[in-house]
């Protein structure tokens, strides 16, 4: 195998595939990326036995068609530390020779025929198709409430539900509840609903840098792939789904709050941090006092100090007294990628709502100040 | 530092302002002297709380039966035979930790830096109430005379520059004593303590130095901690330290520990798993009481098993969410032991660690389990009921007690270590 290719559109494309790669695995083959110079087109495959990623690289002069297996942190090291424009890259019985305009790289690679491999995007009807910035948006707006590890339910995973052209996404992490609502512009057969792994959802929102390019995906039992774009070359993501159950999540979005506030995302993100400076392990909270058309934000840490803040706010309705997590407040705040969100409560120990008008809502449980 | 010194100034420089005043009250033959003030018929008579089986061990003797030789962790038939008119009784754990609860009240009266140790002892921290409250010596003095007017039992208080040396106090002057080691010349006053007394140094060890001819504490100020290193290995620093009465380790509530658990060593092995095991439900219970008592909650449930050989094995798991509950720890506690191959038991702990200050409530906890709901307010009412170092839950079966209760140590500090 041998070809020439631009560094940056290289390094874009080993930067993605690499945030597939697993740090630490007993086998060798899975730090590796996989090089394939075939029909004109290069392609670059990762995969960490759970989500698989295959990609085209844009740029690229082929020489001598053929494959490889790369280590993926010293080649996206290399490639990331090039000036150059171009890199040279030639591989013979698995050793890498990577060269610029001053320097020269042998790295050692393996035979590709160990790599696993990923699963193709066949070709004909799929089950919904969408377009990138919708999806990426509804991604952003969930995956960032999703649980590091599974308790009894699954989730560390956005739970992906398809009715008829609605989207719904859904994340939590227990003690928060993400929901955000899209429309895919065309769709196939029943309606579907299952949870994909945070990883994949993070590597994915990476690959729909263009909001206007159609995003496909398709589904079966244990499966779902993504393909963003269309045509040879265009990424496809695949990914084993999460087992078990979701949480019941929409007996826990509450329907009856009667206290509202709309603010500035920015200006009430701004508050809360500042609110947020003077609390520490002991004391995580931060306390909002709505009363009169005044929000007041307040916070104090046992033998640090005290914190307050005051927000003008339009809201004439009884006062309340309500605790919260700050980081709780500033990621749904920064995530609802709006300028204008609506707080909804109803008493001191019940939860606290976000919302963007009906595309994003945002269930949080109080913090007991008493 | 040349080894004979003995820095005696070294204390003396402190600033009195910045020197700390520590209480370690620690209950004269608790169980003991609860059955005593309940029982009239027992007062003046050698008493001996424990278990009366083959295999049961005195938990507490009352003084009266001390001076015949008996004390507890030792083997009921033993201490019959060294007083065969003593008079056995079973041991009420609610009663002791009702009543338990009643003294840590009026211990906190005196300051809100309180860290229970077991049932009947506690550190206070009394540095930051001097001013309103008066000298550590007051009150002490104030304490043992709210104690006995409210409880009708005695309480032996040391006072003392830091937890050790307060805690040795305490000892010197039971039962009823009130005993003062200031900071001005403490190496001096610690110096003629047999080695014994230090914490840590058990019988063996004793021996050990006792060949070396370190008998007491000045032998050990006069070594350097290099010199003992051969003795006592790593810790050698630490006991030379303590040895000089310098014990920087601050006073822990359950507000702010890092851990809480419980731990007890038996006087012999126990080769009944299912003793162990009640033994071991004992020390959840009074463990996760003070989790909720401090608002925390636990994702690391920790269990150490001591064998006959003295090996010890702690295994631990990760809970999948933080909890205060009982049955949650109980459930992952017994599972632990019972991983274990088991082999006769000498020690039996729960730890609790990974504490959390999270205090956002659960979206789902409560609304999909509603045996969640209900074994929460089950822990709340037992709490309520039994005392603030939880009692034996309602439908669990109570610990039966062949277990010597001066042995059992509780944590919650945050260990160096």
């Amino acid at each position: 195998m041998k070809l020439v290719c631009s560094r940056d559109a290289l390094a874009e494309a080993l930067s993605v595939a690499g945030s597939v790669v697993v740090n630490r695995t007993p086998a060798p083959v899975l730090l590796c990326l996989k090089l394939e110079a075939k029909d004109g087109f290069l392609t670059v495959s990762a995969t960490d036995t759970e989500i698989g990623l295959i990609l085209g690289v844009a740029e690229v002069d082929i020489r001598e068609e053929g494959e490889a297996l790369i280590p993926a942190d010293k080649l996206n090291q290399i490639v990331r530390a090039t000036n150059d424009e171009a890199i040279t890259i030639e591989v013979d019985k698995n050793v890498a020779n990577i060269r610029g305009k001053d320097a020269k790289f042998k790295v050692f690679g393996f035979d590709p025929g160990e790599f696993p491999g990923t699963p193709a995007f066949e070709e004909g009807p799929v089950e919904f198709q969408t377009n990138a910035g919708t999806f990426r948006r509804v991604i952003g707006r969930t995956v960032f409430a999703t649980a590091v590890e599974n308790s009894r339910y699954a989730i560390n995973g956005v739970l992906l539900e398809r009715t008829d052209r609605h989207l719904r996404l859904v994340a939590t992490d227990g003690r928060r509840l993400a929901v955000a609502r899209g429309e895919c512009g065309s769709f196939e057969g029943e309606d579907t609903s299952s949870i994909v792994p945070t990883k994949a959802l993070n590597v994915l929102s990476r690959l729909m840098s263009d909001p206007d390019e159609p995003v496909s995906v398709r589904r079966d039992r244990n499966q779902i792939l993504f393909k963003v774009g269309e045509g040879p070359g265009a990424p496809v993501l695949s990914s084993n789904l999460v087992e078990g159950s979701f949480p019941p999540f929409e007996d826990v979005i509450p329907k009856d709050q009667d206290k509202r506030v709309e603010f500035d995302a920015g200006d009430l993100s701004s508050a809360v941090r500042r609110a947020a400076l003077l609390t520490n392990e002991e004391s995580k909270g931060v306390r909002l006092a709505f009363a009169d058309g005044t929000l007041t934000l307040s916070s104090r840490a046992p033998e640090m100090g005290e914190a307050e803040i005051k927000v003008d706010v339009d809201y004439a309705g009884e006062p309340i007294e309500i605790g919260f997590n700050p980081t709780y407040l500033t990621e749904a705040l920064k995530h609802a990628d709006a300028q204008t969100v609506l707080i909804e409560l109803k008493a001191p120990n019940k939860p606290g709502v976000i919302k963007v008008e009906s595309d994003f809502t945002y269930v949080v449980m109080p913090v007991n100040l008493a | 530092m040349g080894a004979d010194a003995r820095e005696p100034e070294r204390e003396s420089v402190v600033d009195p302002a910045f020197e700390r005043t520590i209480l370690h009250v620690d209950m004269d033959a608790f169980f003991a002297s609860v059955e005593q003030r309940d029982r009239a018929e027992l007062r003046g008579r050698p008493v001996l709380v424990g278990g009366q089986g083959g295999r049961g061990v005195v938990a507490a003797a009352s003084y009266e039966a001390r001076d015949f030789g008996c004390r507890s962790a030792m083997p009921m038939a033993e201490a019959r035979r060294r007083c065969p008119e003593a008079v056995i009784i079973s041991p009420s754990f609610d009663r002791y930790e009702d009543e338990s609860r009643r003294i840590m009240r009026i211990i906190e009266s005196a300051s809100p830096m309180v860290e229970p140790l077991s049932i009947d002892e506690a550190f206070v921290d009394v540095t930051g109430s001097r001013r309103l409250l008066g000298e550590g010596v007051d009150i002490a003095r104030a304490l043992r005379a709210r104690i006995k007017e409210d409880t009708g039992l005695t309480a032996s208080i040391g006072v003392g520059p830091c937890k050790f040396v307060a805690k040795i106090a305490s000892d010197l002057e039971k039962p009823d004593g009130l005993t003062v080691i200031g900071p001005v010349g403490l190496a001096d006053r610690l110096a003629p303590l047999p080695v014994g007394r230090m914490w840590g140094i058990g019988p063996r060890t004793v021996e050990r130095c006792t060949a070396a001819a370190i008998e007491t504490f000045g032998d050990l100020q006069r070594r350097s901690p290099l010199e003992l290193r051969e003795l006592l290995g790593s810790s050698a620093q630490r006991f030379h330290d303590l040895a000089h009465g310098r014990d920087d380790r601050p006073v822990i509530t359950d507000r702010r520990a890092k851990s809480i658990g419980h731990e007890q060593t038996f006087h012999e092995n126990i080769e009944d798993p299912s003793e162990v095991e009640a033994v071991l439900l004992r020390h959840v219970e009074r463990s996760t009481a003070r989790l909720r008592r401090g608002g925390r909650k636990a994702r690391v449930v920790v269990v150490k098993v001591r064998d006959g050989s003295f090996s010890t094995n702690t295994r631990s798991t990760t809970l999948d969410a933080p909890t205060d509950r009982t049955d949650v720890v109980w459930t992952a506690a017994r599972s632990l032991f019972r991983d274990w191959p088991f082999r006769p038991v000498r020690l039996i702990g729960v730890s609790l660690s990974g504490l959390d200050a999270e205090a956002t409530g659960s979206l789902f906890d409560d609304s999909d389990v509603g045996d969640a709901a209900r074994r929460r307010r089950l822990d709340a009412a037992t709490d309520a009921i039994r005392g603030r170092f939880g009692g034996d839950s309602i439908g669990r079966t109570s610990a039966s007690l062949s277990t010597p209760r001066n042995r059992e140590r509780s944590e919650g500090a945050d260990r160096p270590d």
